[in-house]
């Protein structure tokens, strides 16, 4: 990591015992003094694990007051401040490949591998609607490992982009996750560098963005309607970027100079994780976006956790086959995995913003699309709720629901919470009482 | 009518089963389809019936007439039964003629009725095209996975245009890498730092020479660095340090260790690791001592502008001291707290330029600069002929006046009305690099694309197609100069075009893009066995097997050997760790060569470290995978998705269950909802059972012999890996035509859909008279109507045709 920002301090900072081996930076001490957030905006997190978890090992025994389960031994401290929801069915079609692009939204999706990717929007995107206009970045999306890196499972007629995707702005507009955290860095605080640097940089992207604009629309009028869904597409994200390059010049001069970004996709899982839960916090203490959404491993994914003493792939293990080695294993990847959120929500905690701490304005949605990965069961998934929405939602308490409700009820369930009306949503068959 | 049903006697009388095919002459066009219709009712409709519905196919009261009028449907059954994947395991099956000449009806019928089909779609550049496209500009490496997101994978490749989508994330990474690349090139000075990280696998071991390194040195890495101005530039190397413990080499040794820094091999920097001093240190308060020894690292220093290569390694000492000798693995890994050993490299990091005191000169500099500004009138000119250059390179074709008018305009804008001239040549620089004419739709004019399907392809699309083909790259000049003044429309000068290409290094990109991405070998990378039951396994090892069969594509397909070698060829490439590993005898030094292969189980892909590897689980084989495999790489019949709430494969039985892969297999298909596609699945898979999950050859399993007897789908017996390889071998059609539809989807930048089968059968046919050579198969995709066909812009014209039962007016779709 440097620091190349010459009135910075150039000391790097060790993290402490749980954390990697490696140093970071402590983001959090480089958000710009001059924009701290206006008070008590609502923030929504979504976070997803792939590949289920046990219900036997998640489910708390008792319902209403929360007593938590060895699993979720991080959040003894933090009881107050989360929810657990059980009983909730993941939506069709069963199996790995597009439970995480219907895990925010409960709908459906299309079979295809071709352009024509269909999915509900989902409840981040339908809240960035609201809350994320008037920021630099309406959302952010981050993941871990790109698609190719890992499983090479999305071939049954289903596009890899269901995989890879958790987040849809709408039906047809995956929204694709950054995985290197120095990229996010430079897209939550539009580019770094002085002011004035920044400033010179965003009127060149601003000519070249001028001069594409003219030109694609230039190229899209002559085409045939039927010709134009590539160009159309283009023109309407490169206005998208612009957009974005507008509002990232207009908080330019509030903004000061920024720190430097972390370098390149760090080397440990635990490291990376960790950056990127840092950076959702950052760009919420920095009110840069209120909506961010995090894959911490594509659905099916195969990553192999050593640094817990378990290197076999994650979607192997999942298939434990009830062999209790296995199983063992598996429940320690569950753990650590919440583990690891369990550090964010206590980070948010400590975080103030507004007349209190950023994790009283926040939601954050916390799960797997299945119950028991070895059955791709899509029974009795997983789902934590952390945080008190503003106010709106008591923690505290263990919600279980009727079994095989519909997930869909969930995600109205937080329209409700967050103020939206989200009407009547696909597979919905009421809303979860939260 | 009576004409072509006369033809298709000719066809048949041609056939290998000439006699009966000569009796169906004599019948009427009906009479022949209702014969292998009777065929198709006895054999395959108990299932693909109406009420049954299996695999989403009927063939009840089946129409052999008409077959292109269910063309989709027809050409899947040609696929299974050309495979021998149908009838499956255990139900009646008509003789193998029978079969062979209801094949060939179909596909006689099915090629004589082919429709035009669809060309290649204009598509995005992938981000591994974008990266070798800039490298071809402007003649440096730009480190393309760390700047962009990576493309998504559709139908094994990720250059479908289907799915290369855009987002305003993306095109945000486009619009700022373009920005900082045309920075890089002309040497900006107000160039803002950026760190690059590179880094070695954590289970490279590094207690050996690394290859590039001086003599006398171990581990750490070399790499080529751009450094784009005259600068200062940090390069910090990081160590490995175990969780919540010291930096490795620094506790426990009494003699230090020396990390060099060089660059262009010489040394600018060198560091003290551990010795008396840090271990009493280390001893007495870890964090300073991990604080003391990184901050001994880093060096700052000016480095010049351009291209140097920088190592970070460490001074060899004796093995003596190395305390890992007595180990009996032969893997070196840093695994939990093993914080005693060597100390080893996990990343470098260079970063910079700060402070730049000047542009340089570089050869990229000079290749832009055709001209200088003299601070005069002229130099709007000078502007307008370099930009110019720069996007005919780039574009891949003529520029008109409004590209030249965009160009002058942003020159205008950076350049602050000219005064500033490299400022306006960068701002232009960036803008081809980040605009549409480059990413989006590279060799198509505005109005070619406008006027798409109206005119014949003008060659110049045709240039950028064969470019992305088989550099996966742009044209290069000579390329681009024949495509503009029309010659690739004469047959000879595009076949010596192709063989050009093919000849040239550019072409390792259907190694590395193509194979990689057929054959999967990317999973290699992300996976690792059970370090406890695999102690031998490392990255080096890892490597070898990628660098194997790396080598071996390039010597079948760049050395024009035909592709059935890729199954059968009597020879492979390893070096002393990996003949070790392999039983070969006679190998020693780190260098690869090529070694005969007198084991016959070992020759050709399945012999190799890399996909016996990749298609296993940490601890053990699994056929399954390995049939998986097969089917999908060489059979090209992907298996089916396990069904709903069935329990896992293999892993579902419990411990007192019996010991072997195949055993536990074997109990799981008594299973009849497992047995239905494992019966097809496993057997290709057990009979390379010989070879251990890391792709050693074994004689036992779990202690009890192995067992590679097996019947593959068609019901012919074989027994090992060589025995699979002959039954595959003896029938090359199956493999070539998998070979082709890979490539030809691969040029295409789409999936191939049932009306581009003939065109690939007659690819196969064709490339048969040649021993199915690479460059047959290479020149009968380029010759293929599909890939000659005016390019079009990918659009939603298809599914308009199936949303209203008719075609989409005026698109150019049916020309």
């Amino acid at each position: 990591m440097f620091i190349t920002k010459k009135h910075l301090s150039r000391r790097t900072v060790l993290r402490g015992a749980i954390g990697a081996a490696v140093s970071l930076p402590l983001l959090d001490a480089m958000v710009p003094a001059a924009s701290a957030a206006p008070p008590a905006q609502l923030r929504f997190g979504a976070i997803y694990v792939p590949n289920g978890i046990r219900p036997e090992i998640f489910t708390p025994v008792s319902v209403g007051k929360l007593e938590l389960p060895p699993l979720l031994e991080r959040f003894v401290p933090l009881r107050q401040h989360i929810n657990i929801v059980t009983g909730l069915r993941a939506p069709d079609p069963f199996g790995h490949h597009v439970i995480g692009s219907l895990w925010l939204s409960g709908g459906s999706a299309k079979q295809t591998q071709a352009a024509d990717v269909r999915a509900g929007q989902t409840i981040d995107q339908r809240i960035a609607d609201v809350i994320g206009r008037d920021t630099p970045l309406r959302s952010l999306e981050l993941g871990i490992e790109g698609i190719n890196s890992s499983s090479n499972s999305c071939q049954f007629g289903w596009s890899c982009l269901y995989l890879n995707t958790l987040s849809w702005q709408t039906a047809t507009q995956p929204l694709p996750n950054e995985v290197n955290p120095q990229s996010a860095f430079e897209r939550l605080f539009g580019d770094i560098g002085s002011a004035e640097e920044r400033a010179a940089r965003l009127k060149s992207k601003a000519s070249i963005l001028d001069s594409v604009i003219e030109a694609t629309s230039r190229l899209n009028s002559k085409l045939a309607p039927q010709d134009r869904s590539t160009v159309n597409e283009y023109l309407e994200n490169i206005r998208e970027v612009e957009s974005r390059i507008q509002t990232s010049g207009k908080r330019a001069a509030a903004v000061g100079d920024t720190p430097d970004a972390p370098a390149g996709i760090p080397a440990t899982y635990d490291e990376h994780v960790r950056v990127m839960y840092d950076l959702i916090a950052l760009a919420w203490r920095a009110d840069i976006t209120r909506v961010s959404t995090f894959m911490k491993g594509v659905e099916a994914s195969s990553i192999g956790y050593p640094q817990i003493g378990v290197p076999e792939s994650h979607h192997i293990v999942s298939h434990h086959g009830n062999v209790p080695e296995t199983m063992k294993k598996y429940a320690k990847i569950n753990a650590y995995h919440l583990s690891l959120f369990g550090d964010f929500v206590e980070k948010l905690r400590a975080t103030p913003d507004g007349n209190g701490t950023l994790l009283d304005h926040s939601l954050v949605m916390y799960g797997s699309g299945m119950g028991n990965g070895d059955q791709h069961d899509q029974r009795k998934i997983p789902i934590v709720l952390a945080g008190a929405a503003g106010g709106r939602l008591k923690g505290g308490r263990h919600i279980a629901v009727a079994e095989a409700t519909p997930l869909a009820n969930l995600i109205a369930g937080l329209g409700d919470v967050t103020g939206l009306d989200v009407g009547k949503l696909e597979n919905a068959t009421g809303r979860v009482e939260l | 009518m009576k004409l072509r049903s006369l033809k298709r006697c000719v066809a048949f009388a041609i056939a290998p089963i000439a006699a009966a095919s000569l009796m169906a002459c004599t019948r009427s066009t009906e009479q022949v389809a209702a014969e292998h219709g009777a065929i198709v009712s006895k054999y395959c409709t108990e299932c693909h019936s109406d009420a049954e519905r299996e695999a989403g196919l009927v063939l009840e009261k089946p129409d052999l007439v008409n077959l292109s009028a269910q063309r989709a449907q027809w050409e899947k059954v040609v696929h299974k039964l050309k495979a021998g994947l149908m009838p499956p395991p255990g139900e009646p099956r008509p003789s193998n003629e029978v079969v062979a000449n209801l094949v060939s009806y179909l596909e006689t019928s099915l090629d004589g009725s082919a429709p035009k089909p669809a060309g290649a779609p204009i598509r995005r550049l992938t981000r591994a095209a974008y990266g070798n496209a800039v490298r071809d500009l402007l003649g440096f490496p730009v480190d393309v996975e760390a700047l962009l997101p990576p493309d998504i994978t559709s139908n094994g490749f990720d250059n479908v245009s289907d799915t290369l989508k855009t987002s305003p994330l993306l095109l945000e990474r486009y619009l700022t890498v373009g920005l900082r690349v045309a920075g890089m090139a002309l040497g900006d000075t107000n160039l803002g730092p950026q760190a690059t990280e590179y880094r070695p696998r954590l289970d490279l071991s590094q207690n050996e020479w690394v290859e590039g390194l001086p003599y006398g040195t171990r581990g750490g890495l070399v790499v080529e660095h751009y450094f784009p101005t005259d600068a200062e530039y940090e390069i910090r190397p990081q160590l490995w340090r175990a969780t919540g413990s010291t930096v490795r080499g620094v506790e426990g040794f009494k003699t230090p260790f020396e990390l060099q820094i060089l660059i262009d091999g010489v040394v600018v920097h060198s560091a003290q690791i551990g010795g008396a001093d840090d271990d009493a240190l280390s001893n007495r308060d870890i964090g300073s001592a991990v604080t003391q020894v990184g901050e001994r690292l880093p060096v700052r220093l000016p480095v010049s502008a351009g291209l140097h290569t920088v190592g970070v390694t460490f001074v060899m000492k004796s093995f003596a001291l190395q305390q890992k000798i007595l180990d009996p693995t032969e893997a070196d890994l840093p695994i939990g707290n093993d914080a005693y050993g060597w100390p080893m490299i996990t990343r470098a990091l260079v970063a910079g330029p700060y402070a730049s005191t000047g542009s340089g000169d570089t050869p990229t500099r000079r290749a832009i600069f055709t001209c200088q500004p003299d601070g005069s009138t002229r130099d709007a000119a000078c502007a307008e002929q370099i930009l110019g250059q720069f996007a005919l390179r780039a574009y891949g074709r003529p520029l008109n006046e409004r590209d030249r008018e965009t160009l002058r305009d942003l020159y205008t804008r950076g350049s602050e009305n000219g005064k500033n001239f490299e400022a306006g040549i960068q701002l232009g620089l960036a803008r081809v690099l980040s605009g549409p004419e480059f990413l989006l739709y590279h060799g198509v004019t505005e109005d070619g694309a406008a006027a798409e399907g109206s005119s014949q392809d003008d060659g110049v699309t045709l240039a950028s197609r064969l470019a992305l083909f088989l550099w996966n790259s742009i044209p290069d000049d000579a390329l681009r100069e024949d495509a503009i003044a029309g010659r690739l429309a004469d047959p000879k000068v595009l076949e010596t075009q192709v063989r050009r290409l093919l000849a040239d290094s550019r072409a390792e990109t259907l190694v590395t893009d193509f194979a990689e991405q057929w054959l999967q070998l990317r999973l290699v990378n992300s996976k690792s066995p059970d370090p406890r039951r695999f102690p031998s396994f490392d990255d080096n090892l890892r490597r070898d097997m990628l660098h194997e069969t790396e080598m071996f594509l390039h010597s079948v397909l760049l050395d024009d050997k035909s592709v059935l070698d890729l199954l059968r060829a009597d020879y492979t490439f390893v070096n002393e760790r990996l003949a070790e590993h392999y039983g070969i005898d006679g190998v020693f030094g780190d260098a690869f060569r090529r070694v005969t292969l007198r084991d016959p189980n070992r020759r050709g892909l399945l012999g190799q470290g890399s996909i016996l590897f990749q298609t296993s689980v940490a601890s053990r084989t699994s056929p399954v995978f390995r049939g998986k495999w097969i089917l999908t790489n060489i059979f090209n019949s992907p298996p089916p998705p396990p069904p709903a709430n069935v329990p896992a494969l293999e892993e579902s039985i419990a411990g007192n269950a019996p010991h072997s892969v195949r055993e536990r297999l074997e109990q799981h298909r008594k299973a009849p909802v497992c047995a239905a596609c494992h019966s097809v699945i496993d057997p290709p898979g057990l009979a390379l059972e010989n070879f251990d999950p890391i792709g050693r050859w074994r004689e036992t399993d779990s202690g009890q012999p192995v067992d590679a007897k097996t019947t593959l789908p068609g019901g012919i017996a074989i027994s090992g890996p060589s025995g699979l390889r002959e039954a595959l071998v003896n029938r090359p059609e199956l493999f070539s035509s998998t070979f082709t539809e890979k490539l030809m989807t691969y040029a295409l930048g789409r999936r191939l859909e049932a009306e581009d089968m003939p065109a690939v059968r007659g690819i196969v046919r064709e490339a048969a008279r040649d021993d199915y050579r690479f460059s047959a198969i290479v020149l009968g995709i380029v010759r293929s109507a599909q890939f000659q066909q005016k390019a079009r812009l990918p659009t939603s014209a298809a599914q308009t045709v199936a949303d209203n039962g008719a075609p989409a007016a005026s698109t150019g779709d049916s020309q």
